[in-house]
């Protein structure tokens, strides 16, 4: 039971680039594109609240990665990164009233998704193995779709246990079980 | 400057950017953020179950707006 979001994250994790080169390379020219529109949404954003950041863009596999660096930009991720998602969500829609396409765009800000992919990872591999070595099932606190995406990565790495979201957003979680 | 930060991020998503209104107004009690757009745009800017007008509010909170409420004005019904 995986929602759309995740079937979309576990798709570009999983799938190689387009062996069609013609295809491949379209599809890396809107995504650069969308990367600019999203540095240029973002920037505005940040001159008129007077905030300093840099903007980098990057093509991630088969989606616009776009990151905003800089010295304090915390208020802009928010509590468990709720700005940070909120922000992407408006970026998205703004690349999408652009290009006319629906945009996959992944926003980080201050390196937060970075870390939180290392801690939600050792969090998936320590609590499967707990699970494989208890028999207890586990239900762990309620996560974003990127978030779950990284648990179930770090779950299926261990042997012998299986995990799968219930619930509805924002209350969805993951729960870890012997298979 | 909460006002032209809501203006810049609903202009960028709306198919009339230049329909976008925002006015900040101090009612008794507190502060209002109205945003205006073109009727055809309400949708997009409240989203799917919301979640586009949530993003907003959430943004704005976040670049010191806490406590400070965003309304979305229907055009057609205000007259």
């Amino acid at each position: 039971m995986t929602t759309a979001d995740e079937q979309e994250e576990i798709v570009s994790e999983d799938s190689q680039p387009a062996a069609d080169a013609e295809g491949a390379s379209t599809d890396v020219s809107l995504l650069e594109r969308e990367g600019d529109i999203a540095a240029d949404y973002l920037e505005a954003l940040l001159d008129i609240a007077d905030l300093d950041g840099d903007i980098d863009i990057d093509v991630e596999g088969s989606r616009a990665a776009v990151s905003i660096v800089g010295a304090d930009l915390s208020r802009l991720v928010g509590t468990g990164g709720e700005t940070l998602e909120a922000l992407q969500e408006l970026t998205r829609l703004a690349v999408h009233r652009e290009t006319g396409v629906r945009s996959r765009l992944m926003l980080d800000i201050g390196g937060h998704r970075a870390r939180r992919r290392d801690e939600l990872s050792e969090l998936g591999r320590v609590r499967a193995e707990q699970v494989r070595d208890t028999g207890e099932t586990a239900r762990l606190d309620p996560m974003t779709p990127f978030e779950r995406k990284v648990v179930h990565d770090a779950v299926a790495a261990v042997d012998g246990v299986v995990s799968e979201s219930e619930g509805e957003e924002p209350e969805r979680r993951i729960v870890i079980r012997r298979g | 400057m909460l006002e032209e930060a809501l203006e810049h991020l609903v202009r960028g998503i709306v198919d009339h950017p230049d329909e976008v209104q925002v006015d900040l107004r101090t009612l008794r009690r507190g502060k209002v953020l109205e945003v205006r757009v073109h009727p055809d745009d309400l949708g997009k800017v409240i989203g799917r179950g919301g979640r586009t007008a949530r993003a907003l509010r959430t943004v704005i909170a976040a670049l010191g707006g806490r406590g400070v409420r965003v309304d979305l004005v229907d055009v057609d019904r205000v007259r």
